[in-house]
């Protein structure tokens, strides 16, 4: 009998230690693990606008100036306490003091001007220049020990909104070479990088604002979204803030939100037939979004009416999606054919692989629709390289008409960082050039407030009504796995940060 | 044997150096590394400003005199992406998948020899139907799904290992038996079929007559011969691990060659996808000398030609 209790005992107790010893390392304590899908390559702040940097810099380690509420795209102070337009050419921003970096410098206008003139630099191609600030030019200056004035030679009343995506970075960052161990003033110090495994933030405790509850963040990079969602339900990791639609299966735990990505097929209205506007409404009329929902998107994505999403200044909330009505596309087909119009030449659809979740589906379905309504098409799936030859100028002559699938993600605040790539007659990735929406575009762009908003809308009621550039999809929701033990909720903003004073303990 | 070491490394040598000039050609017919690198929102001046700062605008011959003048310092490039010597980042990912690859293979070669045998000694006995079943199976499972079927088994069912990650010995259990099954597989194939030949041999059965132990006669005179193509299989199969365990790295998060090479390529990052082929390069043709090296000491006849 005592040789059966020993033999158990010891039985357990190899158990137990096996087990202990082959368990995995749980997230736990005042730490925060956060499993991204991508690593960074480099992590400047001035390439902070870029997910995979943002997630982990923005906000966390350095600041901007100001802050861009994606919600519902207002601006708040951040860095700078208030600022104002002192003519028609400059701004001015108010430094707030008592701020210290984290190797010890401090913020002032003479650090402020410094690090904005790094970010644009062009001997670096730090995405916060070749972005936002590729074709404005910017001189920053020190009005007073607190206070910078930004000159443009061209009215940018939007300003404010253009310094929230401006990490200001210490004035002993490297110039024009990326940086691997940012200093910034934000509430968490850079701390360590072992490339292809983590990143580790510490919190800062000479911190100008309130002290975070979140005591050291580890980031961790897994490609494959179920291996993400498998580490959140394990407790490896406490939040993933992009998984797949298909791996956000637990209602405990997975959220979805609105991501500001819209969804289109930019048709090319340079080339015959798509110069016919009767066609391009036949093709909005030929997709029934409906079908698509919940199958191969995402049961909440909403049917778009323009590029930008609702949160967003300039966004037109009175405009209606195109509605599925098969019989009137054929009706347009038939009219155009009857007035001599080819419509059927081959259109091509180019497709980028991994755009979406199911983007090569979606695309198939399109076709199919599509193809109902009397077009003649056919799909052809590109990796990024080859599909942005067909999206971005400079176009080749002989590319024929196609359609393009993109996805378009503004959070900035104002329609001004879509509206001229995609539409103005010399935008990047634009096919139409009309005079009406050019001179909406021009006038948005140097208006303000109520006066801004309406243009804005008015050239968005246009391009939907009378121009129909695009075949409108939807705009998107991401999904986030977050573990029960984080109260975290997400939002718009996760798509390109994480700010982690937001986060809480249960 | 010096001789044949020789001419090895150096018909190795000038396969490299055609093996660098076909990449760097080939990496550029694909394109401007500036569209990828660059927002897509990125205006077309900065476009063109980024292509002629990174003499993307020169001449392709340019381009390659300027690679080859660096290549003589020793320079393989810099990485626009990293902001850092491309050869800083290739030199980190390699040990990664080095050391998968060696304990992956030693595991599969050890564990096919000795079921590959046994099979063989009773040929279509139980054993030799089971472990042929098994290895076929094993031999033609799709990686990424085991790999992810083991992860919802393992780790989120069981909660016996972790997910995915570098650390501990529980890290390895994963990764490294995704990673045995194809090449264990193969592999007992291989050693059953090349034991039943040598099993079935003269020089065997003469052993046999001459009352030899059993146990020599399998491991000492039938396994030494059998195993010659069994090297050239394993040799495939280590070259082919040490070319990126791609799936491997990607689901598991190990920062390999295989995931690194593929970022690369697809990011245009010409100056990391010619410093990792340089390097993997080398090591498989490293990999070749020593199965080279391993068929001359089995059998003489190798060296003496």
């Amino acid at each position: 009998m005592k040789v059966k209790h020993l033999s158990l005992a010891i039985s357990a107790a190899s158990i137990v230690a096996v087990a202990s010893f082959f368990s995995p390392a749980y997230a736990g304590g005042k730490t925060l693990t956060v499993v991204l899908s991508e690593e960074p390559d480099i992590v400047d702040p001035c390439e902070a606008t870029r997910s995979n940097v943002g997630r982990i810099i923005m906000q966390n380690v350095a600041e901007t100036l100001v802050e861009i509420d994606p919600k519902d795209g207002s601006i708040k102070a951040r860095l700078a306490t208030s600022w104002k337009q002192t003519d028609n050419l400059t701004w001015e921003f108010n430094i707030r003091k008592g701020v210290k970096f984290h190797d010890g410098a401090d913020l002032n206008a003479k650090t402020v001007v410094k690090s904005i003139k790094r970010a644009l630099n062009p001997k670096y191609d730090c995405e916060a220049r070749t972005k936002f600030f590729g074709n404005i030019s910017v001189t920053p200056s020190v009005v007073g020990s607190h206070t910078v004035a930004i000159k443009t030679k061209t009215p940018q009343p939007i300003m404010p909104a253009m310094m929230g995506i401006m990490s200001i970075t210490s004035p002993n960052t490297q110039e024009a070479k990326g940086e691997r161990n940012p200093q910034g003033t934000g509430p968490y110090v850079f701390g360590k990088w072992t490339p292809g495994q983590s990143v580790t933030l510490k919190r800062f405790s000479g911190y100008w604002g309130s002290t975070p509850v979140v005591e050291d963040v580890m980031y961790v990079f897994r490609k494959e979204s179920a291996v993400r969602a498998a580490m959140v339900k394990t407790g490896e990791a406490d939040i993933a803030p992009n998984i797949a639609v298909q791996d956000a299966t637990d209602p405990k735990m997975d959220f979805s939100y609105f991501n500001s990505e819209t969804a289109r097929l930019r048709i090319d209205m340079s080339q015959k037939p798509l110069d016919d506007i009767r066609l391009r409404k036949a093709m909005n009329l030929a997709i029934d979004l409906d079908a698509l929902r919940g199958t191969i998107f995402a049961a909440g994505v909403v049917p778009q009416t323009q590029i930008v999403v609702p949160s967003i200044n300039g966004h037109n909330p009175r405009l209606k999606p195109w509605p599925y009505n098969l019989a009137e596309a054929k009706k347009l087909v038939a009219a155009a054919k009857a007035d001599g119009v080819d419509v059927g030449k081959e259109i091509v659809i180019i497709g980028r692989l991994g755009i979406y979740p199911n983007s090569t589906e979606a695309m198939e379905a399109m076709h199919a629709m599509l193809s109902e309504a009397g077009f003649n098409l056919k799909i052809k799936m590109m990796e990024t390289a080859g599909w942005l030859n067909f999206l971005s100028r400079p176009y080749a002559e002989d590319r024929g008409p196609t359609l393009v699938q993109g996805q378009h993600d503004n959070n900035n605040g104002d329609a001004v960082f879509s509206m001229y790539n995609k539409y103005a007659c010399e935008g990047a990735q634009s096919t139409t050039c009309d005079s009406k929406v050019e001179a909406g575009i021009k006038a948005a762009t140097a208006a303000t407030g109520d006066k801004r908003r309406d243009t804005w809308q008015e050239v968005q009621r246009r391009l939907h009504q009378d121009i129909v550039p695009d075949v409108q999809m939807f705009h998107m929701v991401g999904f986030s796995r977050v573990n029960p033990r984080i109260d975290f909720t997400p939002s718009i903003a996760t798509n390109s940060q994480l700010q982690v004073s937001q986060v809480k303990f249960n | 044997m010096k001789n044949y070491l020789s001419r090895r490394i150096l018909s190795s040598l000038l396969a490299v150096i055609g093996l660098f000039i076909m990449v760097f050609f080939l990496a550029r017919l694909t394109g401007d590394p500036g569209h990828l690198y660059l927002p897509i929102d990125a205006p077309l001046e900065v476009r063109k400003e980024f292509s002629e700062k990174h003499g993307f605008n020169d001449p392709i011959y340019i381009q390659f005199g300027r690679f080859a003048a660096d290549l003589t310092q020793g320079d393989l490039g810099y990485s626009l992406r990293k902001q850092r010597p491309a050869i800083d980042v290739v030199l980190e990912a390699i040990p990664v998948t080095l050391s998968l690859a060696a304990v992956a293979m030693t595991i599969a070669l050890f564990g096919a020899i000795i079921i590959g045998s046994l099979a063989a000694y009773k040929p279509n006995g139980i054993f030799d139907r089971i472990s042929r079943v098994v290895s076929l199976t094993a031999a033609s499972a799709p990686d990424f799904w085991v790999a992810i079927t083991a992860i919802l088994i393992f780790s989120v069912s069981l909660r016996w290992l972790p997910t995915s990650g570098i650390g501990g010995f529980p890290y390895w259990i994963m990764p490294i038996g995704i990673l045995v099954i194809r090449p264990l597989g193969l592999l007992v194939q291989v050693v059953r079929g090349s034991m039943i030949t040598a099993l079935s041999s003269d020089f065997v059965k003469t052993a046999r007559a001459k009352g030899v132990k059993e146990k020599a006669v399998i491991f000492k005179h039938a396994l030494r011969n059998a195993l010659l193509p069994v090297i050239t299989v394993a040799g495939d199969q280590a070259a082919a691990i040490a070319n990126g365990a791609i799936i491997v790295e990607t689901i598991f998060g190990w920062p390999g060659i295989g995931k690194l090479m593929l970022d690369s390529i697809l990011q245009r990052d010409f100056a990391v996808v010619q410093a990792s082929i340089l390097i993997t390069a080398i090591v498989i043709l490293s990999i070749n000398i020593i199965i080279d090296i391993a068929y001359a000491t089995l059998d003489p006849r190798i060296r003496h030609k």
